[in-house]
Order: C-alpha cells, then sequence, then structure tokens
C-alpha cells in the first residue's frame, strides 16, 4: 500500500505547489473562512516583525499564536510553503497509518466475536471484511489530502495545519498504544487551542480498552491508569508552560492565547457561531453568553463518553467534530480533519438517513459563503444576517451529518446484539418504534 | 522747483534707503506670514437656511475685496440659493433687506458645492489628504507661512456643528485636524470664526498653538438671525455676521485695525448672545495683529535697487513687546526628519534568536522523549 500513498502524496503536493505559485493564494489567504484571527499566516509574519523590532509580539491585538510557533516559524518562515505541505503529509501519513493499525483491531474483536457466537445469525451481512477494509486507510489519507477545504487551508498558510497533524499523530499514538506519547501530543494539541483538552477522555478509554483494565469505577486499576495518564499529560502540559515562558521571557502570552480564545474579543465573521451573538448582545450578557458558549464544547464530552466507552476511536471522532463545530474561531481545515475520517465509518452507509440532505446542504452553503460575503462587504446589498444565515445553516448541516453517523453507529451495534430482522416470539416480523 | 525738491527728496530716500537695506531686510525674515488663506464653509442646506449661505458669501466678498485671490480660497456652500427656484430674485444672494449689497456677483467661485460639502471633504481639505485627482482649486495649498482665516456657519449645538442635515463635525474632531494641520507645518497662524448657536463650544478643546478663535454665542446661547426680507421670504443674515461685515466693510488694505476691535463686534445689544473670543493658544498679542493679517492679503513690498547677500542668515528682527510683560516661548515644529542620525548610520538591529536556554530545554526533551518510545537499546548502535 505505499505505493499508492506515495502517488496520493505526489499529487497532493503538486496541487498545493501548483496554487501555491498562482495569483489564488492571497486571495485565498484573504477568505475569513479559511483564516481565523488565531490561526492567520498575516498576523504570523507580523508577530516576527514585531519581535525583530524589539517589541513583544503579543502587545497589540495582532498575534495570538503560542510561542512554540514563534520559535518554529522563526527558523521556516522562509520555508513556510513546504512546512505548511509537510504538516498536511504528516497528518496524511498519521491518519493512514492510525487507521490501517484500527482496521486491524476492528477485524480481530470481529473475529474473537465471530467465534464467540456473540453475533445473531441473521446479521451476518453487517459483518466486516478485510476485502472492503482494505482501502479505507488509501481513502482517508484521500479524503484528507484532496478535500477543497485542506488544500484552501494550505494554500492560505493557516495555521490550523499545523494544529491538525498535531491531533493525528496524537490519534496515532493513542491508537499505537502509547500512553506516553498520546499524552504528550494530547498536551501539544491543547496547548496550541485549548479544546482538545475533551480528547482526553476517549483517549483514556481506548488505552485502557488496550491494556484490558476494565472501564468500572470500582477498581482501583481504572483510578490508577487515569492518575498516570492525567501526571503524564498535565506534567508535559506544565512543562510546556514555562518553555513558552523561558521563549520571550514573560507570561504575555497567555492572555493573549488562551484568554482570547476563551474570552473571544475578536467579533471578525467566521464560519462559527460566536462572532454574530457577540455581536449584538449587550454587555450586561456577555460573561453569561460567554459561559454558555464555552461549555457547550466541553458539554458533550462525559454523556459521549458513557454511551461509546466501548467505541473510543468513533468517540473521538464525535469529539473533532463537536470542536470543529462549537470551537469559538473555526475554520474549514477543522472540519477537513474530521471528514477525513468518515471512510472509516463507510460500512454504516445503509444506516445513514439524511446523506442527501447533507451532502446538498454543505455544498451549497460552501459555495455561498463567498457569494454572500461578496454581498454584504463590497456590494452593500445584503448585511450580515445573509451571511450568519449561512453560517448556522453549515454548523446545522455538519452537526446533521455527525448525529447521522452516530444514529447510525449505534443502530449497527444494536443490531449486532439483537439481530437485524426483528422477530417477536413466535417469529413474525416485529418493528421497533421509538417512543 | 517742485521737481528739484522731488529729486532731493528721492536722493534722500533712496541713500537712506541704502544705508539700512541690509538691517531692514532683517524684517522680512521675522516670523510673520507670506501668504493668506481662507476657508469659508456654509454647512447648511434648504432654502430657509437662505442666511447661513449669505454670511459665508458677505465674508467670501470681504476676504475677496481686502486682496485674497480665490486660488487661495476655498469656498464651501452646502446649497445653491441664488439658482434656488424658490428664490424670487434669481441669480442674486443679498444680505441686507432693501437689497442693498448683493453678494453673489458675477466673479463668486464655489469650491465645493452642494453634497460635496460634508464633514469628510472639509476636514481632508484642511488636513491636505485628499486624493491625488483633487484639482488645485479644490485644495488648500497653505504651508508653514500662511496666515489661515476659517469660517464656520450653519446649525450647531453644544461641541458640534451640523453638515448637511445628515451628520456632524464635532469640537474634538476640528481640535486634532487643525493639530494636525500644525504638525504638517500647514499653518503659520490660523484665526477661526464660527457663527452657530452655541458657537464657542466649538473652540473650547483646540489645544494647538497660534490659534485665534471668534464665535457668535456661548454655550448655551442660540445665535439669533438679523432680520427677514419679506420680498424674499426668509431671514437674510445672522446678526453677528451682519456687524462683522459692517465692520469690515470699513477696513481697507491698509487699515490698521486690530484683532481687539474685531472682539468688540457685535456687542450684546446687538447680538443679544454673547459673542466670545479664545486668545490664550495665539503667540502675539491680539492688540499687535490687524484684521488684514487674516482677511486681507496684504504683502511687504519694499522697491529697493541695491542687490542684497542671503548667502549669511540673516537675523530676525525682534520687536520688544509693548508693554514690556514677559516674552512667551516660541512654538517651534518638531524636527520630523532627522537628517543628522540618517547620515550617519545606525549599525542594523540584530534579528531576535530564542534564548539558548529554551533551545536546550527543548531539544533535552524531544531526545527524552524519542528515547523513551524507541528505547535505549538503541543507543548501542548508534555509538
Amino acid at each position: 500500500m505505499a505505493a499508492p500513498l506515495t502517488l496520493l502524496l505526489v499529487l497532493a503536493v503538486t496541487i498545493r505547489a501548483a496554487l501555491f505559485r498562482s495569483s489564488l493564494a492571497e486571495l485565498i489567504a484573504e477568505r475569513v473562512e479559511v483564516v481565523s484571527p488565531i490561526t492567520a499566516w498575516k498576523r504570523v509574519v507580523e508577530g516576527l516583525a514585531l519581535l525583530d523590532l524589539g517589541v513583544s509580539p503579543y502587545s497589540g491585538d495582532v498575534f495570538h499564536e503560542t510561542p512554540l510557533i514563534i520559535y518554529l516559524f522563526h527558523f521556516v518562515v522562509d520555508y513556510a510553503e513546504i512546512t505548511f505541505m509537510l504538516a498536511d503529509v504528516i497528518t496524511a501519513v498519521a491518519l493512514y497509518m492510525a487507521v490501517k493499525d484500527y482496521n486491524k483491531q476492528v477485524f480481530r474483536k470481529q473475529k474473537f466475536a465471530l467465534e464467540a457466537d456473540r453475533y445473531p445469525l441473521d446479521c451476518l451481512e453487517l459483518i466486516r471484511s478485510p476485502k472492503e477494509m482494505y482501502y479505507i486507510p488509501l481513502k482517508v489519507a484521500m479524503f484528507y489530502l484532496l478535500n477543497p477545504f485542506t488544500i484552501l487551508s494550505c494554500v492560505a498558510k493557516s495555521t490550523c495545519g499545523l494544529n491538525n497533524a498535531v491531533v493525528a499523530l496524537f490519534i496515532f499514538s493513542t491508537i499505537k498504544g502509547n500512553t506516553l506519547l498520546s499524552a504528550i501530543f494530547l498536551c501539544l494539541a491543547t496547548y496550541q487551542s485549548i479544546y482538545p483538552l475533551t480528547l482526553c477522555a476517549p483517549a483514556m478509554l481506548y488505552l485502557m480498552q488496550r491494556q484490558y483494565i476494565p472501564v468500572n469505577f470500582r477498581r482501583a486499576s481504572f483510578w490508577w491508569f487515569i492518575a498516570q495518564y492525567l501526571f503524564m499529560y498535565l506534567g508535559s502540559l506544565f512543562v510546556l508552560i514555562c518553555l513558552s515562558f523561558f521563549l520571550l521571557g514573560s507570561w504575555d502570552y497567555m492572555p493573549s492565547v488562551y484568554g482570547f480564545i476563551l474570552s473571544v474579543p475578536d467579533l471578525t465573521p467566521n464560519i462559527g457561531l460566536f462572532w454574530y451573538f457577540f455581536a449584538e448582545m449587550f454587555e450586561h450578557f456577555r460573561l453569561f453568553f460567554l459561559c454558555v458558549f464555552q461549555i457547550n464544547v466541553f458539554f458533550y464530552t462525559i454523556p459521549l463518553s458513557v454511551k461509546l466507552k466501548e467505541h473510543p476511536v468513533f468517540l473521538i471522532f464525535m469529539q473533532l467534530a463537536v470542536i470543529s463545530i462549537f470551537k469559538s474561531y473555526p475554520t474549514v481545515g477543522d472540519i477537513a480533519l474530521y471528514m477525513a475520517f468518515l471512510p472509516v465509518w463507510s460500512h454504516l452507509y445503509r444506516f445513514l438517513r439524511n446523506t442527501f440532505l447533507v451532502s446538498c446542504v454543505l455544498l451549497a452553503c460552501s459555495t455561498l459563503f463567498p457569494v454572500l460575503w461578496h454581498l454584504w462587504i463590497y456590494a452593500g446589498s445584503a448585511n450580515s444576517n445573509f451571511y450568519y444565515a449561512i453560517t448556522l445553516l453549515f454548523n446545522v448541516a455538519q452537526i446533521l451529518l455527525v448525529s447521522d453517523y452516530f444514529y447510525a453507529f449505534l443502530r449497527r451495534e444494536h443490531h449486532l446484539t439483537y439481530g437485524l430482522y426483528l422477530k417477536r416470539k413466535d417469529g413474525s416480523e416485529a418493528t421497533l418504534v421509538l417512543k | 522747483m517742485k521737481t528739484h525738491v522731488l529729486f532731493n527728496l528721492f536722493a534722500t530716500f533712496l541713500l537712506a534707503d541704502g544705508l539700512n537695506i541690509e538691517d531692514s531686510a532683517g524684517q522680512f525674515f521675522s516670523s510673520g506670514h507670506t501668504n493668506n488663506w481662507a476657508v469659508l464653509v456654509c454647512t447648511s442646506r434648504f432654502w430657509f437656511n437662505y442666511r447661513h449661505v449669505a454670511n459665508t458669501l458677505s465674508v467670501y466678498r470681504s476676504v475677496k475685496r481686502l486682496g485674497i485671490p480665490d486660488s487661495h480660497i476655498v469656498l464651501m456652500l452646502a446649497d445653491d440659493m441664488a439658482c434656488n427656484h424658490r428664490n424670487p430674485k434669481p441669480a442674486t444672494v443679498f444680505s441686507h433687506k432693501n437689497m442693498e449689497l448683493n453678494v453673489y456677483g458675477d466673479d463668486v467661485e464655489v469650491d465645493y458645492r452642494g453634497y460635496e460639502v460634508t464633514v469628510e471633504n472639509f476636514l481632508r481639505v484642511l488636513t491636505g489628504r485628499l486624493p491625488p485627482s483633487t484639482p488645485r482649486s479644490k485644495r488648500l495649498l497653505s504651508d508653514d507661512r500662511s496666515n489661515i482665516l476659517i469660517y464656520l456657519t450653519g446649525h450647531g449645538g453644544n461641541g458640534f456643528l451640523k453638515f448637511q442635515d445628515s451628520e456632524e463635525i464635532s469640537n474634538v474632531e476640528l481640535a486634532d485636524a487643525f493639530e494636525q494641520m500644525w504638525q504638517k507645518r500647514r499653518y503659520n497662524e490660523l484665526l477661526f470664526i464660527i457663527d452657530t448657536c452655541q458657537g464657542a463650544s466649538m473652540y473650547e478643546r483646540f489645544y494647538s498653538p497660534n490659534l485665534m478663535a471668534l464665535a457668535s454665542s456661548q454655550v448655551g446661547e442660540d445665535s439669533l438671525s438679523h432680520q427677514p426680507d419679506l420680498a424674499i421670504g426668509v431671514h437674510l443674515m445672522d446678526r453677528y455676521t451682519f456687524y462683522l461685515l459692517e465692520f469690515l466693510e470699513d477696513i481697507h488694505p491698509a487699515s490698521k485695525a486690530n484683532m481687539n476691535d474685531l472682539f468688540k463686534v457685535c456687542p450684546k445689544s446687538q447680538c443679544v448672545s454673547t459673542p466670545g473670543h479664545r486668545t490664550d493658544l495665539f503667540l502675539r498679542d491680539p492688540g499687535s495683529v490687524l484684521i488684514t493679517d487674516f482677511f486681507g492679503s496684504v504683502r511687504k513690498v519694499e522697491i529697493t535697487t541695491e542687490a542684497i547677500d542671503l548667502t549669511d542668515p540673516i537675523k530676525e528682527v525682534e520687536e520688544r513687546p509693548a508693554n514690556g510683560d514677559i516674552h512667551k516661548e516660541m512654538h517651534s515644529y518638531v524636527d520630523q526628519l532627522p537628517v543628522s542620525e540618517i547620515i550617519h548610520q545606525k549599525p542594523k538591529q540584530k534579528d531576535w534568536h530564542p534564548p539558548d536556554g529554551f533551545i536546550l530545554g527543548l531539544w533535552t526533551l524531544i531526545l527524552l522523549v524519542f528515547f523513551q518510545t524507541y528505547g535505549v537499546k538503541h543507543l548501542r548502535h548508534i555509538f
């Protein structure tokens, strides 16, 4: 499988290089859907320029990246394009290898379950075969690299690509079962933007599953593992924060990076839900709604973990989607990351109910974003409501997509336990009704 | 006999001149102005604001009569009263009933007309920040030896002046615009006259040097109009500008009337409102400032046939203050282009480098994690 992957990488790099050379690069770098105040390349250059002038890059509202990004780009700012292409390549390769390993485990678990006769007889058509799972890793890499969102994000040199790379490496190390690396990469991802904190739960669940630690509150081994993981995670976070302090010698970066992400002062329109609300909100209620919106991101972790404790990788997918939809400054690069996972759940296709609606809405909204932006800002014949309507619709479509997959996944699990065709005790067909 | 006397006088004159022409050359370089500009703005439109246009045109007339050419006047009228279809006497704008004075003659040059009179355009004219395509007639091409007269009239309130019934300029904006003009060396001295309700509020916030301001009413007072003309159907002028025009009609280019006389124009008995003025930012004593320094364009000309050597720096002729009070400190322009520093090039600033401790710490950690993951046993193969 190395050859198709290499071919795919070469193709992806070619497309990106071609777009970098064209005049579209500047156009794309200005689009608010692709860059946000946290990830914009213009701001990175501005921050480095301020540093060269002897001023802290965090003074003023320009630069909101972490000090490690300063350190990285201090040396590679001339080769920025190659860095971002490399980040995309790393993400794709990490996802490829992660999904390959995951598929192996899925198949192994399935084999054990079959041998233990745990599946009802009529749901054999739901069983997956290695043949159909053979091309999934390649499809995952393809979905990530050739996704127009990813290409736009890379050409705009948005640091979202680097965030995605770190998250992908985290997923890879988690699926491989390496606790230390998983904790370290998760810590890096959290350090970059706070939201990957919610990925702690699926990581811990997966690693416990892998090490055959039962997920039971009364077991000491459960708490001991959690303590270990959290110790590694919080320890590396502490080390990173102290290291960042030593880079510039001040704590300026804390309010500029984390304060900025949490308190959302910049209300530039983007594809998220925060800007419109906070633009029209009275100051009196701002703190309240800020808390509500931020808690919304973290809120789904515990219920989802309880429901999906047997399936932590699906939980990772759901968490990534929740983060991309509800974070304070989302961009299309975040969406590209969780969409890369869709081929892994391609066996759920028969249970999905909203594919047509979701795909139409996503496609329409993606094309309407620049149109309504132009109408609002340049032509002056629309206003922010138009753009926000499309933002809302886009997010609704994403939520529908994620909940659809959730439904399909749970339904498949249900069928695997209770059989595909329900029969009453006398053998006649029964239907399941949601009351 | 007469020619003889004349010749004697002429010779004496020349001789006397020849003795001190070099000394008096210093008089031409004393800190004064060399050119005059006027920016006259009427900010109201609609027929019932006829008097504001008449105000502005009256001041325009006086200023032009006293010598400032059209090329040095920026006239901004927000509406056209002379050719307004409600004007029973088309092509005229009268300033006094009985139609004594038509201030709209054949040679009125309006630079900004109608909807072009906006706050933005006004501020751009003052600060000079106009697009490159703006014609010269619409620019205030003043320099640091220009005396500028700025006259505003319209409807105003406490701290603002209304433009075109849709926007307003605040006293803070105006003060900042004048500060910009000072920093860009766009004026030597500036006289600001405003005839609106609560006009004194507009000069409250000035903070740049060499500004003198006059207003028709204090804060809390309204400026009243003069008299209506029943034939035309509107009030023709405002009181303050009416008496100002009366005062200016008596001024001629050689007049020695000074600012103290201008402050006395339109006392409360005539104006009903109390005119105000502000001179604390002005360097010279108002008694020594001639009306024609601002309203006219009087040049100092002395004819001589001698050649004057100007290679040595001419010393300024300092006038002793009349009443012996303390000489105010001279305001000077900031040295905007530090040529001396540029000539002696400073070394380029060193680029920022991350501290060594950071690099050491970071790479140690990375190596630690690497070996922890891949096992120490590989080290054996490296060494």
